[in-house]
């Protein structure tokens, strides 16, 4: 049995007129006129750092490094577009207009245009900046404007078939991950003394009419077989985007936090093991955990490399994302005390004190903090860009500060949207999402003696090392003793 | 051990100007079973969490094994309860988190393959909790309350969404936990699982 078709367009402008019904008169321009001044302001504000990003007075950029760039934005957008569906709707539409009999094909239409025009937007952008970095200025088209436009075209195009095909969307996520990796090689190799071959970035001398044609034709491939989209990938891309909306409107990015971690561990497929027995009980679980976690691993491990594209920076910032970096690393295997934070039934079930839980936890982080920022430091020196010294060790005399770190990160909950606003000359500025995102990066000032070492420049003494590691120690003994007790179980600081 | 597993006298509770528990009060002695029953709102839950000490009331006094209820480690080592949902662990399995909660305790990690079976989760163990059915999880926050030792269970309906093997196969495990000398608090809508796990029917308007 098959009834027609009902007609989309007059249940769309009914839902729309009755949206519009409870808003306030004028609302929508009102909201027109707040963004498009926030765009004119922050375009004279950060005009400097907008014109350093897109069109620097001295492009520096070698030839192979441009197209290591390019390739990274590229992978970066196809891996963004892939999380993001890129064919999705909102949770209300995807509840009530995907099970009604409308056309699905225009159901999705919106969705599909608006993705395809950010991706050209996108690529439009990334291949202006590329080549106002790597570029021969007095070469520069327009034509190379609309390829990077075309390319991103075709980005989407790739991602939005990967997600209405079958199979193949996970080929297409590794491949792109691969492509990323390659890219941030390419960067490295030339930033810790690699000479790349002499490549000029030229305007192609052939017509960008075949990838014109190869977008058009894509695009109409894709509209073609976009009401054979699964379902369920529809429903999974709308969570993603009613998760992102709500991250955004509540200025909570636990949320898409929490999104990516559950989207990774419902992809997998686990075999019980025994959790090590020797190890205290919590640190075992958090080692099988994180050895479980391979690709962030291999990641992290990759990632060592990447402060080598820092160092013609100022040393303060090298110095600065280094311990940052290093924070990141520990939070790797901080999930488990956001779980026992955010909701203490566990807690309660094992049994331990809240302090005996935290130390077990911090095992496991200050482990992959020290590897980190070890290998770190050591690529940092032996590729000549650090003093003499034994800088390797301040990769373990830091760590106890950054799984300190992460754990008051991890405790931390929900932004509080309750404190007091802060006035300022440019509008109102939310305290809660500030003092939130401040909170776990505040404990680093527990590494100051390495972050002064680094920003020095000077040869490293054992003395900073040794201080360094009494003062991380007895700033981690102090965080974990102050904030739990021997007597309650919740991880919940008081 | 001479003091009842439960003890709660003139419990006052409202939310708001809506009035809960008045005057409640229920004695659950140790090494016994009480089932208490009645319908949607009439305070149930809000009773076994005061127990639980996971929610004050305005008044009254609530004595566990003759102590105050409370967050200690020690009171949660004698007390499991079920009446929050719990957040499972990223990334760990069914079997996995029931070991944990076994070596937790310094408990005999043989008995967990064996709990599994009889809730019928055996083929479920290598799955994360997340993924297994409402019902499944259900079974699971109970294979996580029995097998670890306490004295105490507090469990917030805990036939619920099971299927009629899973109500049988609980009843039998609460019973044989009532037979061990453990106590047993909890509420529920179905007199035949509460006989069946051996604890005595109360309803809340006879509190």
């Amino acid at each position: 049995m098959s009834s027609p078709a009902v007609p989309l367009r007059p249940v769309r402008r009914w839902i729309q007129a009755t949206q519009a019904s409870h808003r306030e008169r004028g609302a929508t321009l009102s909201n027109v006129y707040v963004g498009v001044l926030f765009v004119a302001i922050t375009a004279a504000v950060f005009e400097r750092q907008l014109m350093a990003v897109f069109w620097p007075s001295d492009p520096s950029l070698s030839g192979p490094a441009g197209v290591a760039v390019a390739v990274i934005c590229g992978a970066l957008l196809l891996l963004a577009l892939r999380q993001l569906g890129p064919i999705t709707m909102s949770r209300p539409a995807a509840y009530f207009l995907l099970t009604a009999p409308v056309s699905r094909r225009r159901l999705l239409l919106p969705s599909l245009r608006l993705a395809a025009a950010g991706a050209a937007l996108a690529g439009a952008a990334t291949a202006f900046a590329i080549l106002g970095h790597a570029g021969n200025r007095d070469d520069l088209t327009d034509s190379l404007i609309v390829a990077g436009a075309l390319t991103g075209l075709l980005i989407f195009l790739a991602a939005a078939l990967a997600q209405t095909a079958r199979h193949g969307a996970g080929l297409l996520d590794r491949l792109a991950s691969l492509a990323l990796a390659i890219g941030l090689a390419e960067l490295v190799a030339e930033a810790s003394g690699w000479v790349p071959p002499a490549l000029t970035i030229r305007p192609p001398a052939v017509s960008l009419l075949p990838l014109a044609l190869v977008a058009l034709l894509g695009f109409l491939h894709l509209v073609r077989s976009l009401a054979r989209t699964r379902n369920d990938r529809i429903l999974e891309s709308a969570k993603t985007a009613g998760t992102l909306f709500d991250a955004a409107f509540g200025m909570e990015p636990s949320w898409v936090a929490d999104m990516v971690e559950r989207r990774y561990w419902a992809n997998r497929r686990l075999r019980s093991t025994r959790l090590p027995a020797r190890l205290p009980i919590l640190t075992g679980q958090d080692l099988l955990l994180a050895g479980r976690r391979l690709p962030r691993l291999l990641w992290l491990a990759g990632g060592t490399t990447l402060p080598l594209l820092l160092t013609p920076a100022p040393r303060w910032l090298l110095a600065v994302v280094l311990l940052i970096a290093t924070m990141v690393a520990a939070r790797t295997s901080s999930a488990t005390i956001r779980t026992d934070a955010g909701n203490p039934v566990m807690s309660r079930l094992l049994g331990l004190t809240s302090r005996e839980a935290l130390y077990q936890r911090l095992w496991v982080p200050a482990g992959l903090a020290a590897i980190w920022a070890t290998t770190a430091l050591a690529l940092l020196q032996l590729t000549g860009h650090l003093p003499a010294g034994p800088w390797w060790a301040l990769g373990p005399a830091i760590a106890p500060a950054a799984a300190a770190a992460a754990a008051r990160h991890a405790r931390t909950g929900f932004v509080r949207n309750d404190l007091l606003p802060l006035d300022t000359p440019m509008g109102t500025v939310s305290t809660g999402p500030l003092v939130n995102s401040l909170a776990g990066p505040d404990i680093l000032l527990l590494a100051l003696p390495a972050l002064i070492a680094l920003a020095q420049d000077h040869p490293l003494s054992w003395t900073t090392v040794v201080l360094q590691a009494a003062i991380a120690v007895f700033g981690c003994r102090a965080y974990v003793n102050a904030t739990t007790a021997e007597d309650r179980t919740e991880l919940t600081p008081r | 051990m001479d003091h009842p597993a439960v003890e709660v006298s003139g419990l006052h509770v409202s939310y708001g100007s809506t009035p809960v528990l008045v005057d409640v009060g229920l004695v659950v002695p140790a090494g016994a079973g009480v089932c208490v029953t009645g319908e949607n709102g009439i305070g149930k839950s809000t009773l076994l969490r005061c127990v639980s000490s996971l929610q004050q009331p305005d008044a009254g006094e609530i004595r566990v094994f003759g102590g105050e209820p409370g967050d200690t480690p020690e009171f949660w080592r004698a007390v499991v309860t079920t009446v929050e949902p719990p957040t499972w662990y990223p990334g760990l399995t069914a079997r996995e988190h029931a070991e944990l909660v076994c070596r937790a305790h310094g408990h005999d990690l043989s008995a967990i393959d064996e709990a599994l079976e009889r809730f019928g989760l055996a083929g479920h163990a290598d799955a994360i909790p997340p993924s297994l059915s409402s019902g499944q999880k259900q079974r699971l926050t109970l294979v996580l309350a029995l097998i670890r030792p306490s004295s105490l269970l507090i469990l917030d309906e805990p036939e619920q969404r099971l299927d009629p093997d899973g109500k049988a196969a609980v009843a039998a495990m609460l019973a044989e936990y009532l037979a061990d000398g453990g106590s047993l608090l909890m509420a529920s809508h179905d007199d035949a699982f509460a006989a069946a796990s051996g604890a005595a029917v109360t309803t809340m308007d006879s509190l």
